[in-house]
């Protein structure tokens, strides 16, 4: 079953790269007068589709390592399928299709592993998105008398102006969940956590990128991008990027953690989306994190999987035991943290340089500070796993994790260098998707120079230098007369004249980021959280349904009743 | 000839660095009313750390965390150009950017970590989380101010934004000056916002694994940076510079300023200093960005 997932990649890859991708219905035959539905290969839904055949390769690696029923995988074939449908839809009614596809399949996947709590959080926000969705879809038919994107902006402009607000809403929570931008992120971080994790880096890479692909969808296709919504997006994902920087760094899971630095990302590639220029920059960070969050939760998926321990406080010190995972981790949260010579920079360069241009100068302010208070987190995701030391015994025999960990990540790893040294290799065929979606392309140079109209910048000669500059000082270093003794006992290190013993509590990671509590407008973020507001929203509704259970007890002559006197109703008023 | 200049911009930065480094020590001094070693002094003490015998490694990650960190400031020196019309002590900024120092200057303390926590020192990462505390906080007014300069040049070019200035931006725009001054103290690590370094404290702080080469690498990474930042103040506010004397001149008086701040105020804690940095010098840098675009 499981060599079943390379045959399937394949099929996903030759159906991104080589099929041309072009079939049309006409849904008048069956009573919807001139409702046509179609899928188009389109370069867009190429590009999110070589994501996802991509994901679906470091899935089926992974799973070799793993013992799932063989129903998770049609599942999962199932779940692939609906993607593809929502990527090549060219309308909003096979789009809705697919997305219901994608929500339902992602359900029964989790309920392999979630807690019932955090299923029916994830259950009710999927399914709110969905409705929200289709309402949306709903209003805007009712204007445009069509389900394409094609008329999707002709029917938006017919709608007045309080309906194009309520419209507006309605699509933007639907992607929000999605997404899982603050305050629509409740359901998200249970799930990522408790989800199998052959399936949490499937579920962050491709799943949010889906709210991403959505968004582009609608702003381009839908709403003007220079309209009203501007001013919404920026904000909204900035606010994301900061709040979850914070939220993050409260985490004592690994996968939590992981989950909230997924949120702020996509806080970015929001804010991007917030301007015609940002399209290339939202496109190139879709990239980027999708190939991120495949590495770092592969990576901590191998290090749950050889010492089953998921939280900070219970790891440490594995650097010696596991170094090539250490390095593929490093390189990860460089290229997360946006840090040059690493390719990083070069999607964050891209959404700075945009917002630069559209003069949201306070925007780019807050997302540089977003981005500088990230360390924080990205530095206890390292330290917390492999620096500092062991919490326990059984820590200091583990071996390095299998190879179905590792190949993903030399695949990963690979292309991120790749890409951090020619980081403009993808502009063409970025320009291509900008030709489509009739935005002004980037400037190309060459494939080692992205540069916009403010500034520009060499990637294979800052990765060079770099390099070059590491090596000399290594080899100085080295060649200097006095050697430096190996420390073997981890317990000599300097400790205020005391000598540790095991017995003392010598990893940091335990408490990282507690302190940042005594910072004012940190405490503020800590202690507030959304959860609240659902859990208020939930206990009212609980109080309706007890309301409404007195009435619909479940007594069967009482609910004929009721369903007579309804029926009566309905035909009463059809008469009239 | 571009490895000549790069050399030559090492060499320059090494020497004044050290240099400043010393002259640091003797004025505080004097603030202290005490006399002070030798300007010369912490130039001859690297020297000596290099030669020095028996210094302890934790590991390989022990060892490559300092050498990120130096790699990380000789990389910021390069990307920032000493003048801003001569053709020499360009470095590779025409390879760069404003936005590629801004996040170069973030090497240094990322390797600084890697190192730190390879260690296994608790005192060590309590220093590390410090300094990545205090990091976010010290960042903010200055980018606000830099996204403003970088505005109203529409250049993220350094060279661009030094030649530009008919007045100079510290007095076009003062409030932007004053809130990136409180970032540039943060950054050279001077009181009040110098807690992390803990440079009184004598077992805590990053540095407390570290000996020998180490330490010489991590005191002259430290002096290059140092000057690295100085003369990126100088292009952004004070109109940058055209020889070696006016660099000199220039960075001399920045670098006086913060080296009497930081001998008259007293330390603030972490926490004081990130509610401190995210309010007053935050608010000036808005208020300045809003006057000036």
């Amino acid at each position: 079953m499981r060599f079943l997932n390379f045959i399937f990649t394949i099929l996903v890859f030759w159906i991104v790269l080589g099929v041309h991708i072009s079939w049309q219905l006409d849904l008048s035959s069956f009573g919807l007068d001139g409702v046509v539905v179609g899928l188009a290969s389109t370069k867009l839904g190429d590009f999110f589709g070589v994501l996802v055949a991509l994901s679906m390769l470091i899935f089926s690696i992974t799973a070799l390592r793993y013992k799932q029923a063989s129903h998770f995988y049609g599942l999962f074939y199932l779940l692939s399928a609906g993607l593809l449908l929502i990527l090549y839809a060219r309308d909003y009614l096979l789009f809705f299709v697919g997305w219901e596809i994608m929500s339902i399949t992602t359900y029964l996947l989790l309920s392999y592993s979630l807690s019932r709590e955090a299923l029916i959080k994830y259950v009710v926000f999927a399914m709110a998105s969905a409705m929200s969705l289709l309402a949306g879809i709903a209003i805007l038919y009712s204007s445009a008398h069509s389900f394409s994107y094609v008329d999707a902006h002709r029917g938006f402009t017919a709608l007045s102006d309080d309906m194009s607000i309520v419209f507006v809403l309605l699509m933007l929570f639907a992607f929000f969940v999605k997404l899982g931008t603050i305050g629509f992120h409740y359901w998200l971080v249970d799930s990522y956590e408790q989800s199998s994790d052959l399936f949490t880096p499937f579920l962050s890479a491709i799943l949010s990128k889906m709210g991403v692909f959505a968004l582009i969808i609608f702003v381009v296709y839908v709403v003007d991008i220079s309209a009203r919504v501007h001013y919404i997006l920026a904000i909204i994902g900035v606010v994301t990027s900061i709040i979850a920087a914070f939220k993050a760094l409260d985490e004592d899971s690994v996968k939590r953690l992981l989950a909230y630095s997924s949120i702020a990302q996509l806080g970015y590639i929001v804010t991007a989306l917030s301007l015609a220029d940002g399209m290339s920059g939202a496109l190139y960070h879709s990239l980027i994190h999708t190939l991120v969050k495949l590495l770092l939760f592969v990576n901590v998926a191998g290090i749950i999987y050889v010492t089953s321990r998921s939280k900070f406080s219970q790891l440490g010190g594995l650097i010696y035991r596991m170094p090539q995972s250490f390095i593929f981790l490093l390189i990860g949260i460089i290229v997360l943290a946006g840090m040059p010579p690493l390719v990083g920079f070069g999607s964050k360069f891209l959404i700075y340089t945009a917002l630069l241009e559209g003069d949201n100068l306070l925007i780019l302010s807050a997302m540089l500070f977003a981005s500088a208070s990230a360390f924080l987190y990205i530095y206890k995701l390292i330290y917390g796993i492999y620096l500092g030391h062991p919490t326990a015994k059984s820590l200091e025999s583990v071996r390095e994790v299998p190879m179905s960990f590792l190949i993903p990540q030399y695949i990963i790893a690979t292309i991120l260098i790749l890409l951090s040294a020619y980081p403009a290799m993808i502009v063409p065929y970025f320009n291509q998707i900008l030709q489509e979606l009739k935005i002004e392309t980037l400037p190309f140079v060459n494939t080692a120079t992205i540069s916009t109209e403010v500034a520009s910048y060499n990637g294979l000669v800052v990765l060079g230098v770099f390099i070059a500059i590491f090596a000399l000082v290594t080899l100085m270093l080295l060649s200097l007369s006095s050697k430096s003794r190996e420390v073997k006992d981890r317990f000599d290190i300097a400790y205020c004249g005391e000598e540790p013993n095991e017995s003392t509590h010598l990893h940091y990671g335990y408490s990282m980021g507690k302190e940042l509590r005594r910072v004012s407008f940190v405490a503020v973020i800590l202690r507030n959280s959304s959860s609240r507001f659902y859990d208020y929203l939930s206990k009212q509704l609980y109080a309706i349904a007890q309301i409404v259970r007195g009435i619909y007890s479940g007594n069967l002559s009482l609910n004929f009743n009721i369903a007579a006197l309804f029926a009566l109703i309905l035909l009463w008023w059809g008469i009239q | 000839m571009i490895l000549i200049d790069l050399i030559m911009m090492l060499v320059t930065a090494y020497i004044v660095g050290f240099l400043y480094y010393g002259l640091y020590r003797n004025i505080t001094a004097r603030f202290q009313r005490r006399i002070g070693p030798t300007v010369w002094q912490s130039l001859f003490d690297s020297f000596k750390f290099f030669g020095k015998e028996n210094s302890f490694s934790h590991g390989w990650m022990f060892y490559l965390g300092p050498v990120i960190m130096m790699s990380g400031a000789i990389m910021t020196l390069f990307f920032v150009p000493f003048f801003y019309q001569s053709e020499h002590f360009r470095g590779l900024s025409s390879y760069g950017n404003l936005f590629l120092i801004l996040y170069l200057m973030l090497l240094g303390p990322l390797g600084n970590a890697m190192g730190v926590g390879a260690s296994g020192s608790p005192f060590g990462a309590m220093g590390i989380t410090r300094g990545l505390t205090r990091l976010f906080a010290m960042e903010l007014p200055f980018y606000i101010a830099v996204v403003a300069l970088i505005s109203i040049n529409h250049s993220a070019d350094v060279a661009t934004i030094a030649a530009n200035q008919t007045t100079y931006n510290a007095f076009a725009y003062p409030l932007l000056f004053i809130a990136a001054l409180f970032s540039f103290v943060a950054m050279m690590g001077q009181s009040p916002f110098d807690v992390p370094g803990a440079p009184v404290e004598v077992y805590s702080g990053p540095a407390a694994e570290f000996g020998g080469k180490f330490l010489a690498l991590l005191m002259s990474q430290s002096a290059i940076f140092s000057f690295a930042k100085l003369v990126l103040m100088v292009n952004l506010f004070l109109g940058g510079a055209d020889g070696f004397g006016d660099l000199l001149i220039k960075t001399f008086i920045l670098f006086l300023f913060v080296v009497a701040f930081g001998s008259i105020y007293g330390r603030f804690k972490t926490p004081q200093s990130v509610n401190f940095l995210v309010k007053i010098p935050t608010a000036l840098a808005v208020i300045g960005l809003l006057l000036a675009t």
